[in-house]
């Protein structure tokens, strides 16, 4: 494998009294694409904002490229190469597109490279620059989830943090996300950290990917050996055998092997 | 306690289970028999409320063609359906087996064909489907009944019925047979078969043991060895029922005394609910125990420095208190009153976050223990005391009595018992409270049962006082390639008091030096981990840190020190697996099988002695 890019170690996380992230240590490979599975509250949204910055951890350490940057401002992550796209998109409803995308280049400085990104952004997304002045609140979900991406990209990141890009998308404008997200990290060498509830997508264009339990990790391998486990196959992908009845309500116990 | 003759084991001037329940039911009536949680509510079931489900249950099988002698199987946790099944069966002249709901469909075909079940009661829809699976090679199954039949509304079989129709039935059943159920309580005589309990065979498949009502009474007899028990006192179910020991503190000894018995909601909740119910008297196995103690430690190292020192100082007051009650003698006065400040300042405050602050008694039995263990319960004031026994003697074969307690024994023989240790050093029983024989096993009973002294298979001592000293299991007995016997058990229980150690296994026959596999506590080793910055990312790679090696390599090393030198430990492996109950190299009560660990993980040893 690659080089470590990213590397956690012992992270703990709390909001307020409640311990989110109960000790957990992963690494990500430079140019990878990692992937963390879990249920709602399991601790993924928080394990990508500690990681960006928006949120301290209470204890371990983040290290990107060599670099402890946990604590550090999220300011001053996005400046080490590290762009979080976070759940729900959060694009900039009041501004056009344009402005949106021009807001994710704010730590630039070369005019040249900014444009050239855009005109690359914009043939990943080619409806953005139909919609370019348009403001963002008025895109679809589809879109402003397109306008999220893009907006991360336009820093033009070493690692992208992405979370839930499918979240209240169609099955079609799902496909068509994780292909580009498979396409960025290709075409463009970029490393990135994706948390999914959509397991059966996330685990076909990730090459390693953890599973996250009530802030652990219980299971770690890498895709294509997850998709074989029994555990992932109930509990993630909803394949179940049926049972002498045909039909079958309970839920096996979790083994996690 | 004299002597008892044959014939005078009754309770309350009873000689059935059957006419035992019948007669508390109507003394009790409307008094709280068991308590069970419905939608975080503790909901009460009276006496009378519980005898007339029983009833019902008994009278539906009799409709549905139960007859005396007949073996029914329950698959569920405790739960108070159980209890009705349970009663109302034996109450009918038949027979009750209980099945774990951690066993395979393939184990719940053998011991449904062994036993002969004609009546299967299925806790829910999932041990449904381990019956269901395997019922084709059952013929001889009549009906199969489900206590919860949530999931199950579209679901039509002929052969499956819910538990409220079954009531029904029962209902229906009586108003046509009037008096016929005061008739088939008389039916049971004392010496007919009660219950199956069906032992785990770590060789073999499993047997059925027969108990009998005189048995089972004989025990009832005996409840209050620990403490006594009042109508209102309250008790926790949670062990599993099909495990005597369980099945007698929470359904027998209730029928004298009176006490309620309260249903963990799950074996997660336990810690909560025993919290909840503040038990009179706790009952539980080791792995419980060393739970609650690994709590109270780790809570104890996470603690402020003086929070730290009155702990300390407060244990060291009660350990002195125990020192004295130990060697029999009353502690002095000055003594006694510092306890008494130590346990209003601290130990009251411990007591109460394990939820035995009103615990009068507290017992210990179906695995070996460490004795620092018991002296650290009794340093917080909790009369802990260990008892001895087996299946196949109805549960208590001997128990630590109050006034003279012998740390590392496991008591004397009960009252109007025998016990004896043959010339090959096996522990013998002889009194009422041996069993049966196996079902349709005449052969393994006569191995067992030889002029009527039952072989327990345990190995042990017994001092001029009586009291008895358990080595090991007789086949569990390790000889070395040198010839030196080695009990592993003893081992094996001084590594489990480490908080961090959940169970191990001792290996070493006919090798050259001593191992062991370690099953690590997954909660308090992570901790460990997290607090020293040891990054891990699942239980196979936390097993393989070097800083966890270490610090099992270091608690191995504590126990070698107390070890004569052929006897200490050269090598370990950690087990790199969660294991559950579902396991085959779990008991049901968690406990590491030395048979199967030895088979399953042969390579793992064979490679510890590769490379020596």
């Amino acid at each position: 494998m690659a080089e470590t890019l990213l590397a956690v170690s012992n992270l703990e996380t709390y909001y307020g009294p409640i311990m989110a992230i109960r000790g957990v240590s992963f690494d990500v490979p430079e140019r990878a694409v990692v992937t963390i599975l879990g249920a709602n509250g399991a601790g993924k949204s928080t394990i990508l904002k500690t990681v960006s910055g928006v949120m301290d951890p209470q204890k371990g350490t983040v290290t990107f490229a060599g670099r402890e940057i946990q604590g550090m401002d999220p300011d001053k992550v996005t400046r080490l190469g590290i762009s979080h796209v976070p759940e729900g998109r959060e694009v900039f409803p009041f501004l056009s597109v344009r402005e949106n995308l021009m807001m994710g280049a704010f730590t630039r400085t070369d005019a040249g490279g900014v444009a050239e990104d855009l005109e690359l952004v914009y043939s990943y997304f080619p409806i953005l620059r139909s919609r370019a002045e348009q403001r963002a609140g008025s895109l679809s979900g589809g879109e402003q989830q397109m306008l999220a991406i893009s907006r991360a990209l336009m820093a033009r990141p070493r690692m992208m943090l992405l979370d839930e890009p499918s979240l209240g998308l169609s099955p079609r404008l799902v496909k068509e996300i994780f292909e580009i997200i498979t396409r960025i990290n290709r075409e463009r060498g970029i490393t990135v950290l994706l948390v999914e509830q959509n397991a059966n997508m996330a685990l076909h264009i990730a090459d390693y990917g953890y599973v996250l339990e009530v802030g652990r990790i219980v299971m770690d391998d890498t895709c294509a050996r997850l998709l074989e486990k029994e555990d992932i196959k109930e509990f993630y992908l909803g394949m179940k055998e049926s049972g002498v009845r045909g039909t079958r309500r309970w839920k096996r116990k979790k083994t996690w092997r | 306690m004299a002597v008892m003759t044959e014939t005078s084991t009754t309770v309350f001037g009873q000689d059935t289970l059957p006419k035992l329940f019948r007669h508390v039911v109507r003394e009790r009536a409307n008094r709280v028999a068991m308590r069970e949680k419905d939608l975080g509510v503790w909901r009460a079931v009276s006496w009378r409320e519980y005898g007339e489900r029983a009833k019902h249950v008994g009278l539906g099988l009799v409709a549905l063609g139960l007859r005396p002698r007949d073996v029914v199987s329950i698959m569920a946790d405790n739960c108070p359906e159980w209890l009705y099944t349970d009663l109302g069966t034996l109450s009918v002249g038949a027979v009750t087996n209980g099945i774990y709901t951690t066993d395979s469909a393939k184990q719940v075909e053998y011991i449904v064909n062994d036993s002969g079940t004609r009546f299967f009661f299925a806790a829910d829809e999932e041990q449904l489907d381990k019956i269901l699976a395997v019922r084709a090679g059952c013929p001889q199954l009549v009906k199969i009944v489900v206590f919860d039949p949530e999931g199950l509304h579209a679901f039509k079989d002929e052969q499956v019925m819910s538990f409220e129709d079954l009531l029904e039935v029962g209902i229906r059943y009586e108003a046509e047979h009037p008096g016929a159920f005061e008739r088939m309580i008389e039916l049971a005589r004392p010496d007919d078969l009660a219950i199956l309990v069906y032992t785990s065979g770590t060789t073999g498949p499993p047997k059925g043991a027969m108990l009998s009502h005189r048995n089972i009474l004989f025990q009832i007899d005996y409840s209050d060895y620990v403490a006594e028990l009042r109508e209102g006192d309250q008790q926790l179910s949670f062990l599993p029922l099909c495990h005597i020991a369980e099945r007698t503190v929470s359904v027998f000894n209730p029928l004298r005394t009176g006490a309620t018995v309260n249903f963990a909601e799950s074996i997660d909740t336990v810690p909560e609910n025993i919290r909840e119910v503040a038990p009179a008297l706790f009952f539980a196995v080791p792995r419980i125990w060393e739970k609650f103690y690994s709590a109270v430690a780790l809570r104890m190292r996470d603690a402020t420095g003086p929070g730290r020192l009155a702990y300390h100082w407060a244990l060291a007051i009660g350990a002195r208190i125990a020192e004295h009650r130990i060697a029999g003698r009353r502690p002095a006065l000055g003594l006694r009153l510092l306890f008494r400040i130590a346990d209003f300042l601290v130990l009251d405050n411990v007591k109460r976050s394990m939820g035995l602050h009103r615990a009068r008694g507290a017992a210990t039995g179906a695995a070996p223990i460490a004795p620092d263990l018991i002296k650290w319960y009794m340093a917080l004031g909790i009369d802990m005391r260990e008892v001895y026994g087996q299946t196949e003697n109805c549960g208590l074969a001997t128990a630590m009595p109050a006034d003279h307690i012998k740390l590392g024994s496991v008591g004397v023989a009960r009252p109007g018992t025998e016990v004896r240790i043959s010339p090959e050093g096996e522990i013998l029983l002889k009194g009422p409270h041996v069993f049966l024989g196996y079902y349709n096993n005449p052969v393994k009973t006569a191995e067992t049962v030889v002029d009527g002294w039952l072989h327990t298979g345990d190995v042990g001592l017994m001092d001029s006082e009586g009291f008895v000293r358990i080595t090991d299991r007789m086949k569990d007995i390790i000889i070395t390639a040198g010839g030196k016997n080695v009990t592993p058990s003893e081992i094996e229980n001084q590594l489990k008091f480490s908080p961090y150690i959940s169970d191990a296994v001792v290996i070493g026959d006919k090798r050259k030096f001593l191992s062991c596999l370690v099953m690590i506590d997954h909660e308090t080793v992570a901790q460990f981990a997290q607090e020293r910055n040891v990054p891990f990312t699942n239980f196979a790679s936390l097993c393989r840190t070097e800083e966890v090696q270490r610090l099992i390599g270091g608690e191995i090393d504590r126990v070698n020190r107390q070890l004569a030198r052929v006897e200490t430990i050269k090598k370990f492996r950690l087990i790199e697996q969660i294991l559950t109950a579902e396991d085959e190299e779990l008991t049901p009560t968690m406990k590491l099988k030395r048979a199967f660990v030895n088979r399953k993980y042969k390579d793992v040893i064979d490679a510890m002695y590769a490379e020596a």
